[in-house]
């Protein structure tokens, strides 16, 4: 069984009935290993179609789930989606198990993941019978920006959840077992905000992505803000962290931002040193989102993508029908309608009519690197998120969602038909434009392999660049 | 991806159910197990289907069961029709799996587990009818359609299936506008088996409920049954526990009924 990883979460979602006899066939080792090296930072089982477990084929489950923690001791393990009988059932088999997590949806279980959207100010309903618990729910609830409303009788948390509209979610039935500390991860606008706190020493090196770091900056994002609000200390290493963060974004345009650290315990000599190699400082993280200004200069602002001065290379251009096959069959598949190519020319992005238009874009790096930007009608995008939601929706959201899974299909695609000619790519995570005017602008500049396609004379648009 | 031309030529090619095998159904629906057996003697294919079945461990029989009068005496008329409509998939099964990692055999042993446990529930809600005895035969059908129309596109549908947690019955639907159960009830329509059997198949879907009480309960029971099926551990590891959805909230009302009869703990 596969799982199902979205925002750097993987969800295992078996069916049926859970015992003894079928736990290990439900979980193969090889599939959990293959989600856990995706760098998820939470794995879970949602038992939402599950009508039937025993404590023997739970605790394989876990006992499978944990492996993955041999070599990721910083992941998460939990269950998630089930109802009031199921969450008592399983109190009762782990309460004493710290291992594992219990998440009642799987909404609830994405708010405690360490990559998040902002979601600022958004009020979540808490309770738990068990104090500590409540108090756990909401120091996690609040460290990710949200603002926990922790309710300490059932009666208190009945009354309040009569007016479910005003949260936007509600926490109950949740149990929180043993989290792996890993630096926090928030994308506001376009800006990326890693939350750290203790000390900042050699362990830097350890607990810091830099693979996510790197996909960022190749799909573009040039601002990386590192809220310092809740770290103690900062010694030589965690300056020399900074420091080489800060050289290696230089390539890409990119800029490194400090927030609310304290120099109690730190030699303010180290915030001189930093901003000699570029490193901005600011007390609070809204001198530095409020100011459009500043945002507008280091990139910082949703929906443009930094000018590249590279240009495309003939190995490229050479997998460009490998490119172009990846796009149409996704795209024929998810739309059920077939594609005409129309045009195909090396030029400079040419978009005449960006009404109605949404676009997703995805980076790649390895033998070879670029980015794929694809353009989408109003209503291609709808017809493709119609297969995948089951209805027609004019949620931009969700047409955006979509677009981001659809763009990260066409990249899983290609690596794999790369791969099979002997060449390896990774690829980062897919961006999304909801108004494509200011990303247009933004490559006006570049030139790429531009491709027209017509489904059904709606015009979509493919658009290879480096 | 699938279109609707394309499951109509799905359907064309299904071949018309045999002359014997039809006429066999006809006997014994007259209730003549012994001429049955006689008329079936004449399809060696058929008569092989049958002895292999039977002898296998899950009928629980000690001694091998060769001859078609002793195997249809022992299965009484309803059992005997249901492991006749059971042959009638064997009639469309392919040669070669290749979306889900099954064997013919294993096939066979999930229609035999489905067979006797729809026996046992029938007998708990007092059922004795068959047709709706037969009806659990051609549930499995959904398994075949599934592997044929998507065995070409399994690299398709598994990156779909990769982004979001679609099931292959969804998938048609959202495609074609045509579910698995639907083409399940044509190739029925086709082998003219009674209608009321391609009316529970559909129920059993667990996305089509029925305004016919006793359909929509059986319907229940089916759509149940073939998640146990389902679950077992061979079935799990062809791929087989995740290619249709199930639906939990739909049986709730039957679950304690099921667990019981079938002994689930």
């Amino acid at each position: 069984m596969r799982a199902v990883v979205k925002d750097r979460i993987g969800t295992f979602a078996p069916q049926g009935f859970i015992d003894g006899e079928n736990a290990r066939n439900l979980l193969a080792p090889n599939d959990i290993t293959a989600t856990a090296n995706l760098k998820v930072d939470m794995l879970l089982v949602s038992l939402k179609k599950v009508v039937f477990f025993n404590k023997n084929g739970m605790s394989i489950l876990i006992s499978l789930l944990s492996e993955c923690k041999k070599n990721n001791s910083s992941v998460s393990l939990g269950f998630c989606d089930y109802d009031d009988s199921k969450f008592v059932t399983m109190m009762k088999f782990f309460e004493d198990d710290h291992s594992i997590s219990l998440f009642r949806t799987a909404e609830v279980a994405k708010l405690f993941g360490q990559s998040t959207k902002e979601e600022k100010q958004k009020n979540i309903l808490v309770y738990s019978d068990d104090p500590s618990q409540r108090n756990a729910l909401t120091i996690e609830l609040h460290e990710r920006g949200y603002n926990p409303i922790a309710t300490l009788t059932r009666e208190e948390f009945s009354s309040k959840r009569q007016s479910e509209e005003t949260f936007y979610e509600v926490v109950n039935n949740t149990h929180l077992g043993l989290f792996g500390k890993k630096i926090g991860i928030r994308v506001v606008d376009n800006a990326i905000i890693y939350s750290l706190d203790g000390f900042l020493d050699a362990k830097m090196n350890d607990i810091f992505d830099m693979t996510y770091h790197h996909n960022s900056l190749s799909v573009g994002f040039t601002l990386f803000v590192f809220d310092l609000n809740k770290v103690i200390a900062m010694n030589v290493h965690g300056v020399n962290f900074f420091s080489r963060l800060s050289s290696a974004g230089a390539e890409y345009g990119a800029s490194i931002a400090i927030i609310g650290l304290s120099f109690e315990k730190t030699p303010k000599a180290f915030q001189e040193e930093l901003e000699d190699g570029g490193v901005l400082f600011f007390d609070k993280l809204e001198d530095l989102l409020n100011n459009k200004e500043i945002m507008a200069e280091l990139g910082g602002n949703e929906g443009s993508i930094k000018q590249s001065k590279r240009s495309l290379t003939k190995v490229i251009v050479n997998e460009l029908p490998n490119f172009i096959a990846a796009t149409v069959t996704t795209l024929e598949m998810m739309t059920n309608t077939k594609a005409i190519k129309e045009s195909a020319a090396v030029q400079k992005i040419k978009i005449e009519n960006t009404d109605k238009m949404l676009a997703s874009s995805i980076g790649f790096y390895g033998d070879i690197d670029g980015m794929m930007l694809l353009i989408f009608p109003v209503n291609i995008a709808k017809r493709a998120c119609e297969l995948l939601l089951g209805e027609v929706t004019e949620n931009t959201e969700d047409l955006l969602d979509t677009l981001a899974e659809f763009v990260n299909i066409i990249a899983g695609r290609l690596k794999a038909l790369l791969s099979e000619k002997g060449t390896s790519i990774e690829i980062t995570l897919p961006r999304t434009y909801e108004k494509i005017d200011t990303l247009i602008t933004s490559i006006s500049e570049q030139k790429g392999v531009q491709i027209n396609l017509t489904f059904k004379d709606e015009r979509f648009t493919f658009f290879l660049t480096r | 991806m699938v279109t609707v031309k394309e499951l109509d030529a799905y359907i064309d090619q299904i071949p018309p159910a045999p002359k014997v095998l039809q006429e066999t159904i006809a006997l014994l629906d007259k209730g003549d197990l012994v001429k049955a057996a006689i008329k079936a003697e004449e399809d060696k294919a058929l008569t092989h289907y049958l002895r292999t079945l039977v002898n296998r461990p899950i009928y629980g029989f000690a001694n091998e069961v060769k001859e078609l009068k002793q195997i249809f005496g022992i299965l009484g008329l309803s059992n005997a029709k249901q492991i006749l409509y059971n042959y009638f998939l064997h009639l469309i099964v392919p040669k070669k799996w290749e979306l889900f990692e099954i064997s013919n055999t294993i096939f066979s042993d999930l229609q035999a587990l489905l067979n006797i446990n729809w026996n046992k529930l029938l007998v708990s809600i007092d059922i004795d009818d068959k047709d709706i005895s037969s009806s659990i035969a051609l549930l499995p059908a959904s398994i075949i359609v599934c592997e044929s129309i998507f065995s070409s596109k399994k690299e398709d549908v598994e990156l779909l299936r990769s982004v979001k947690q679609l099931d292959y019955n969804t998938i048609l639907k959202r495609l074609s506008g045509m579910d698995l159960f639907d083409v399940g009830v044509k190739i029925a329509a086709k082998w003219e088996m009674p209608e009321k059997i391609g009316e529970i198949l559909q129920t059993a879907s667990g996305v089509k409920p029925s305004k016919d009480e006793q359909i929509q309960k059986l319907g229940k029971y089916m759509h149940l049954l073939f998640f146990y099926a389902l679950s077992t551990p061979k079935c799990i590891n062809s791929g087989l526990n995740d290619f249709l959805e199930f639906q939990p909230d739909y049986i709730a009302d039957i679950y304690e009924n099921f667990s019981t009869v079938i002994g689930v703990e």
